[in-house]
């Protein structure tokens, strides 16, 4: 028993790293899903790049409960600065508020906390961008402006991907007016397996469909799936948001056409950058250059920082990505 | 009192593991953990968990198991948090303490239905509780998103969060609400006729229900103070949260019932004790709350906390099943 006391307290004493002089702490929505640990890699490379301490931990679920049981504790522990994407903005907003009490820094990434919580608000993509990239693609990948297309949506109530939606119809009624969508956005509740059904349904009932956007990342693979089952790779051209590794295998038979999204790892390096930057009196401003990440942008709130344009996989580049 | 000690080693082998943790803990994190204001976060920490804990220890005891438990609360909290938003109107509707009445009532109400149809399909047509509170869990989650379409309910009372967030000097509420909450458990359990009863039914329900007990009105008795325990965790939750949401807590149905066993409770029934529980549940928190501090990945505390379960209950079973040889002996 004491040898095995022995023996924790030395690994203990190994894990907890010395103390360097600016901590940052970077809290995922969940550790242990390959987006974020992609976001871990950039965020901890930044940090050693930079001479700091970045502690990378969240939640073992996706538990606000928990997130906010991990804020109270990190504040004892002495941090400079927490960046989070919060499971829900408003429980974690007491916590938020205490650190803010307590002189620490707030800022949130990949997911929006309750605006008053933070000092910044570190954005992946522009939303309106978003969704004109999607639909130039969608275009692209057709090789024609004019024809049925149908989309395939995660959850119909999910705030982020209606307004991708929205913002590409409303792009693509403006630019390509001989688009017509065929029916109202389909759900396939964040899973793979109903988005197959669901474009296998849509194939039959509209036969002359050439094209499919899947937002919410499941659904561009499921609508792949179900293309490539029909064999209709060149009838049909599938583009959407997803992650590259569930990709790869679709965008090089071609029943994927391309694959639109953003780099997390990029994500944690610039939202370890960002809380550098304000804990040492560096000034954010539109348009300067954050190493390893580009030109950023800094919207006329003073708070909101988009990363840049979103990345996009291809049977070519997707092998680069491991997430 | 060394008979005593001797009867209940189990219990103070795990009191003294806690002091053994504690003074660990001060050691690797010097300056931040043995201080009055991290036991002070502790002590808000803790509440929901060891009351929530104290609810499924007793199902426990009768060799039940409740899955339904933090749903309920949930639950519970949703259709409270909707009246209060309601009724408070943003500050434009009734004033603060009636519409926390209302929504503490409300909450309280809602439970002890859940309860009680825990209790109706466990004790009275005697269906088996794993299955009971896997189908109810189900149901009270969809009940909760169906209400609030997987958003959380904000808008409460500013003073609500009081509860949550307030303190007596260095004493959080909530925990003096927790410790109100372990003595009521205590005496039930420990002093009472049907605390016996409870560990009867779950020691042999049929001998015991032809020895005259009406196993039926324990069990269903049982299930009532489980949820009137959620019903309180519930608001512990959602003022420390501030909101109210279907998933909050999610984490803790599978920690309660650790927590349970760990503090000595037998999975099959016919055993354990209240106080065990809490000294688990201060294991417990001791771990996470250290562990975060010192900054270790929650991946870790995961795989510490399995292992000191599994090593306390083989220490358990071993010196029992010693003790039961020397007995065979004499």
């Amino acid at each position: 028993m004491k040898k095995i006391l022995a023996i924790s307290l030395v690994l203990l004493m190994a894990l907890s790293a010395t103390a360097l002089a600016e901590t940052i702490v970077v809290m995922p929505k969940l550790v242990g899903i390959p987006y974020f640990n992609a976001s871990q890699t950039g965020a901890e490379a930044a940090g050693e790049e930079l001479g700091i301490e970045v502690i990378y931990t969240g939640p073992t679920e996706g538990d606000a409960a928990q997130q906010v049981q991990m804020i109270e504790d990190l504040l004892i522990s002495g941090i400079d600065a927490l960046a989070i994407a919060p499971n829900d903005p408003d429980a974690v907003s007491p916590a938020l508020q205490k650190c803010a009490e307590e002189g620490v820094l707030v800022v949130d990434w990949d997911t929006t906390a309750n605006g008053d919580d933070v000092k910044y608000s570190i954005h992946q993509i522009d939303d309106t961008l978003y969704g004109q990239v999607i639909w130039d693609k969608l275009v692209e990948a057709m090789g024609t402006d004019e024809g049925e297309y149908a989309i395939v949506t995660g959850y119909l109530t999910a705030a982020n991907l209606n307004t991708w939606i929205e913002a590409g119809k409303a792009y693509a009624a403006e630019k390509y007016p001989n688009l017509t969508l065929v029916t109202d956005p389909v759900a396939s509740d964040e899973s793979a397996q109903e988005a197959y059904t669901q474009t296998l349904a849509l194939i039959s009932a509209y036969p002359n469909l050439k094209g499919i956007v899947g937002v919410s990342t499941p659904a561009p693979i499921g609508a792949a799936m179900a293309v490539q089952e029909k064999g209709l790779q060149d009838q049909i051209s599938v583009v959407g948001s997803c992650m590259p590794t569930d990709a790869a295998p679709y965008l090089k038979d071609g029943s994927l056409d391309f694959g639109i999204l953003w780099d997390p790892g990029m994500l944690g390096r610039l939202t370890v950058y960002v809380a550098h930057y304000e804990l040492n009196g560096v000034e954010i401003t539109d348009g300067m250059e954050v190493p390893g990440v580009g030109n950023i942008t800094l919207l006329e709130d003073g708070k909101t920082i988009i990363m840049g344009p979103p990345s996009i996989w291809t049977a070519e580049n997707v092998d680069q990505f491991d997430f | 009192m060394i008979q005593h000690i001797k009867k209940n080693r189990a219990q103070y082998f795990l009191f003294l593991f806690l002091i053994i943790l504690i003074a660990v803990m001060s050691a690797l994190a010097p300056g931040k953990f043995l201080t009055v204001r991290n036991f002070k976060n502790m002590g808000f920490q803790m509440a929901e968990f060891g009351i929530l804990a104290i609810g499924m220890s007793v199902v426990i005891m009768t060799g039940g198991i409740n899955l339904s438990l933090v749903n309920s609360a949930m639950l519970a909290a949703i259709v409270g948090s909707f009246v209060m938003r309601a009724l408070y109107n943003g500050g434009e509707g009734m004033a603060d303490i009636p519409v926390i009445i209302i929504g503490i009532v409300v909450v309280m109400a809602v439970s002890v239905v859940c309860g009680l149809i825990n209790g109706y399909f466990v004790a009275a047509v005697g269906v088996v509780p794993l299955l009971v509170t896997l189908g109810t869990q189900t149901m009270f989650n969809g009940a909760s998103l169906n209400i609030t379409k997987g958003s959380a309910i904000s808008g409460l009372p500013k003073l609500f969060t009081r509860i949550g967030a307030g303190s007596l000097g260095d004493i959080p509420y909530t925990m003096l609400i927790y410790v109100a909450v372990i003595l009521v458990a205590y005496f039930l359990i420990e002093r009472t006729p049907w605390g016996v009863s409870v560990y009867m039914v779950g020691g042999n329900e049929k001998a015991t229900r032809f020895s005259g007990i009406n196993t039926k009105a324990t069990l269903m008795k049982v299930y009532i103070f489980s949820a009137v325990m959620a019903g309180i965790a519930g608001i512990l939750m959602t003022s420390r949260y501030n909101s109210a949401r279907a998933d909050y807590g999610s984490s803790y149905t599978m920690q309660a019932v650790a927590a349970t066993v760990l503090g000595g409770t037998s999975i099959n029934g016919g055993s354990g004790h209240v106080l065990g529980t809490v000294v688990a549940v201060a294991i417990l928190q001791v771990i996470s709350s250290g562990f975060n501090i010192i900054g270790i990945n929650r991946n870790i505390t995961d795989i510490v906390t399995g292992l000191i379960l599994v090593g306390v209950l083989s220490i358990n079973y071993f010196t029992s099943r010693d003790r039961v040889k020397k007995a065979a002996k004499a």
